[in-house]
């Protein structure tokens, strides 16, 4: 790996419009194609914050910048198009999050990586809406989280209150939602309101572990701990009438619920299985990369199929879970409220996927192609009359959801003919945080734990104390500036705005 | 027509028990199940039950609910106590009436182990019986004396207001068996602070547990079942003066011998009996000194509770007093199955697992050992549960929202491990197991939120040795970077 300087790395960076900058071959070994990164003036200085610390050695080792990791997906075989980093873009395991990246199905060359999807496969957002205004639920808001967390086992080593048993999850990972449907779990509505009707085709059971279905089994149904969440939210502020209309948001202050989760311990098995199956391929194989996170696979080899029929299936559990969610939360509020979910007009309004692999047509250079497209920590974003949207969402574009950080304001954006044609029809998922050595304090203020820890033999290594988030803001791509940005660069279109009122979370 | 004959029967009415009877009669609506308690029952608060006759109207099919005997109607529940158990007859007689099974789960627990057992100012304080008991002392108390080192000494040091506390350890750290001496440091300044008043209207995370059935009836000492999590929420447990906390640690001592107030006073000068200021009890520790306080709590642990088993069958124990079972729950004596306190785990466990006798493991192992015996009537296969891949536990001492998982303290590791450390004073403590680069386990201090992240490592045996301890730099969002 070659050290610069950070003017020396500047050369290889462009300002092609006042929000997206374009990464030029040779910034790292081996670009096959150009990268692009979309920033606003805050975003920008992150980013070129990041990459200034790493050049002076004050990085972080086995962390690489985001620009570096964007750079190192272009230098992919078989990416088409650019490798196109969204403006929530951060350090992510091979991939950045926030990173998207097409490949050609149509050259043998091309590849599929894991690390292009993330562990957490199918991670997600659903939002339900309900006809429910704030001051319906403000007075009984502490009640209306405890039924949540009652019929929502949280943490870790949870359990679920669905049952499920191991053939029930086989059926699961093969049908996705069409199982929660057949199982009185879901309406059909549901399913029409989800990218991919809630259930990929090309999954296969027997392409999940024995060990990935273990870890599954135990938490269907359960929101785990971290940023997964349930958050009830109102309604902010519309931006675009028409839009919220046929989503069903008439006015502000209506009641909706915002689910952020996903596959869970199964899809880093699934992962972890794949990138383990594909590092010893690609010696077979031939395949060079510049990061060993990057481990990938020729998409038509064994290896490579294995993956996305196995990440497929960790997809429609993904599925499966947010919509069980679902109906816990639709018997939550039913109970709260004592009437029916049906009443309440608890509709699912869209699902997102922000982690997964997809095979879509896109136009490249005139020409239609079919791409298998990674997004991590990116969301799909159709636009108006796209046939893969349903039919309420012809006129609108399909709505994007996107979740901020638990505890922050979440918008729903609309999908862009321009998107698709800069993005491949993709956009950002959420906030992100930028590497920063800024004010980190050394504090040596716990001497007497170090002390009472000591043990003869025992290497002790010790990070900084945590900074409480005040004190460093200027590390945080919030997504307000992120989704501004996205807008701005015509790539997707703000609609409703939303803040919590309460959040469900282990 | 009384019932004498059960496919399933289940001795022991607290989470071990009530899980595994819950469990089986999931999966067999139809098979005829028996739970013997000698106690009033455990259940599950929960707002579930009440879910069920709404979803009837939606035509889903609900699984029945906890309150085992208003929804369960294959259990049948008795409150009485075993005397003999015949294995080989698969018959269990009680005072009242004999009962012959299919298979049978025991999961009696464990007696608490009492420092001195015949003085009444020495309190075993185990399960919810006693903890009534404690409430009704502590009101009049100025000063008392906790023995042990475990989670209810932990917890309860922390609880009790308003009243002077020795806590006596026979560690060099506090909390031993849960955290390790790095953790107690972070933790012992909040035992100078004022205890933190808990905020009623928050919402609890976790299913919560009472009793259920009758009142107690005085069957006898050592019946009740066992403290769940959270149990002295909602208790008072404050005592006579007016301070918040003020609680001084011995350690590296045991109890060398506990007297009552006059057969200390002989023990003694004129002079000194002169001076001395007058408690009920004085407990002398074996680095010589003497405290006198109203009374003693005795938290000191449990011995599996196998006395009327062991009577007439030829049970495997282990050393610590537990009935062996296997990797299928199943004790040396066929149809036997035994879970929670009162069983030994004797498979090869897991490299991140281990025993330890908590409720959380009390309840996997109930709903396992009914599985287990389930797929063994119907022939079939099974695989053990995850739970048993990784320890993972979830308490609060002090305040702090406390997170074990795996080999959190290198147990077993012997020296062949390395640790990684990030604490912030007052607000979090963090600390790392890794060997050969992969994580092994981790003690959570705080609110972390790396619970859900350094779980899916642990299990995903990833290298991580290129991050170093950047690994748990906070200005990594380390979280975000796994997904």
């Amino acid at each position: 790996m070659v050290i610069r300087t950070y003017n020396e790395e500047q050369q290889y960076l462009e300002k092609i419009s006042s929000c997206a900058w374009k990464i030029k071959k040779g910034f790292v070994p081996n670009m096959k194609v150009e990268g692009v990164f979309y920033a606003n003036d805050a975003l920008e200085k992150l980013m070129f914050d990041e990459l200034k610390n790493s050049c002076h050695s004050q990085g972080f080792g086995g962390f690489l910048p985001g620009m570096k990791q964007i750079a190192n997906v272009a230098a992919l075989p078989g990416i088409i198009g650019k490798s196109v980093g969204l403006p929530d873009v951060h350090a992510g395991y091979g991939f950045a999050i926030g990173n998207m990246a097409a490949f050609d199905m149509g050259d043998p060359k091309a590849i599929v990586s894991p690390g292009g999807v993330g562990f957490d496969i199918n991670c997600g957002v659903r939002l339900l809406r309900t006809n429910l205004s704030e001051k319906d639920v403000s007075p009984v808001k502490e009640q209306l989280a405890q039924s949540l967390f009652d019929h929502i086992p949280v943490g870790v080593g949870s359990k679920g209150v669905i049952p499920m048993t191991a053939k029930d999850l086989e059926e699961a990972l093969e049908m996705g939602m069409d199982w929660s449907l057949r199982e009185g779990y879901a309406w059909a509505e549901d399913k029409e309101h989800c990218e991919e009707y809630g259930r990929m085709l090309q999954a296969d059971p027997a392409k999940v572990s024995m060990r990935a279905k273990k870890r599954g089994l135990p938490q269907l149904g359960t929101l785990g701990a971290g940023n997964h969440y349930v958050e009830i939210q109102v309604v902010d502020e519309i931006y675009n009438k028409f839009a919220a209309n046929k989503m069903g948001i008439e006015h502000k202050g209506q009641v909706c619920v915002m689910i952020h989760s996903g596959s869970r311990g199964l899809g880093h098995q699934v992962a972890t299985d794949a990138l383990v199956a594909m590092e010893k391929a690609m010696k077979r194989d031939k395949i060079e990369v510049n990061d060993r996170q990057l481990a990938c696979a020729h998409i038509r080899s064994q290896e490579g199929q294995d993956y996305l029929k196995g990440m497929a299936g960790a997809a429609n559990y993904a599925w499966v879970n947010r919509t069980s969610m679902t109906f816990l939360t639709r018997q939550a509020f039913a109970k709260m409220f004592h009437s029916t979910p049906d009443d309440l007009d608890m509709h699912v309004i869209y699902d997102v996927s922000h982690n997964i692999a997809k095979v879509e047509e896109h136009f490249v250079e005139g020409k239609q192609r079919t791409l298998l497209l990674h997004r991590k920590g990116s969301t799909r974003a159709f636009p108006p009359h796209h046939p893969l949207i349903p039919v309420d969402y012809q006129l609108t574009g399909q709505p994007v959801l996107i979740g901020g950080t638990m505890g922050t304001c979440s918008y729903i954006l609309t999908g862009t003919e321009r998107g698709m044609l800069e993005t491949f029809g993709s956009t950002c998922h959420g906030a992100g945080r930028a590497l920063s050595r800024a004010k980190s304090r050394r504090n040596l203020d716990y001497t007497d734990v170090l002390d009472a820890l000591a043990e003869k033999g025992i290497s002790i290594r010790v990070a900084s104390p945590k900074l409480v988030m005040e004190e460093a803001p200027q590390s945080y791509k919030n997504v307000t500036d992120v989704v501004d940005t996205c807008h701005a660069a015509g790539i997707s279109e703000k609609a409703i705005k939303l803040r919590p009122i309460a959040v469900i979370k282990g | 027509m009384m019932e004498h004959e059960f496919k399933y029967a289940v001795i022991g009415g607290g989470i071990a028990g009530v899980t595994c009877v819950e469990q089986l009669s999931a999966l067999c609506p139809d098979d005829k199940i028996l739970l013997i308690t000698a106690s009033s029952v455990v259940k599950a608060i929960t707002n579930i039950s009440k879910v069920t006759s709404i979803l009837e109207d939606f035509c889903v099919v609900e699984k029945p609910s906890v309150y085992i005997s208003e929804n369960c109607p294959n259990v049948t529940v008795k409150q009485t106590r075993v005397t003999n158990l015949q294995a080989q007859k698969h018959k269990i007689i009680t005072d009242e009436d004999e009962y012959e099974y299919g298979k049978l789960c025991v999961c009696m627990g464990g007696t608490p182990n009492i420092i001195s057992k015949n003085c009444s100012y020495v309190l075993g304080i185990r399960d919810t019986e006693s903890v009534q008991e404690f409430q009704k002392r502590i009101a009049n108390a100025q000063r008392i004396m906790i023995i042990g080192n475990g989670g209810i000494a932990t917890e309860l040091v922390y609880e009790v207001e308003d009243c002077e506390v020795i806590w006596a350890i026979k560690d060099k750290s506090i909390s031993k068996s849960f955290i390790d001496a790095g953790a107690a440091e972070f933790l012992l300044p909040q035992l100078s602070q004022d205890k933190q008043s808990s905020t009623g209207s928050a919402p609890t995370k976790r299913r919560k547990y009472t009793i259920d059935g009758n009142k107690f009836r005085d069957i006898g000492h050592g019946t009740g079942t066992a403290l769940g999590p959270d149990w002295s929420e909602g208790l008072l447990l404050k005592g006579l003066d007016k301070i918040s906390h003020n609680v001084k640690i011995e350690y590296n001592v045991e109890v060398e011998a506990v007297m009552e107030k006059d057969e200390y006073r002989i023990t003694l000068t004129d002079a000194e009996q002169d001076a001395l200021s007058v408690w009920p009890v004085y407990v002398k520790l074996t680095n010589g000194t003497v405290y006198g306080c109203d009374f003693v709590v005795s938290a000191t642990g449990v011995t599996p509770n196998t006395e009327t088993l062991l009577k007439n069958n030829k049970f495997e124990v282990a050393e610590d007093g537990g009935l062996k079972v296997n990797d299928k729950m199943q004790t040396n004596i066929l149809d036997v199955y035994a879970a929670g306190d009162i069983c030994s785990a004797f498979w090869n466990p897991s490299p991140t697992w281990f025993q330890m006798r908590l409720w959380s493991q009390a309840r996997q192992m109930g709903s396992y050992a009914a599985k287990s015996m389930v797929s063994h009537t119907r022939n079939q296969d099974i695989l053990m549960d995850f739970c048993f891949e990784m320890f993972a536990h979830v308490t609060r001492f002090f305040n702090y929202k406390v997170v074990l998982l795996g080999r959190y303290n290198a147990q077993g590791l012997s020296t062949n491990y390395e640790l990684l450390l990030r604490v912030t004073k007052g607000k979090e403590y963090v600390k790392v197991v890794l060997k050969g680069g992969q994580m092994q386990g981790a003690i959570l201090i705080g609110e972390t939120d790396l619970e859900e992240t350094f779980e899916n490592l642990i299990l995903n045996k990833m290298d991580l040795s290129q991050y170093g301890e950047d690994l748990l730099d906070p200005n990594i969002d380390i979280e975000d970077y796994f997904d």
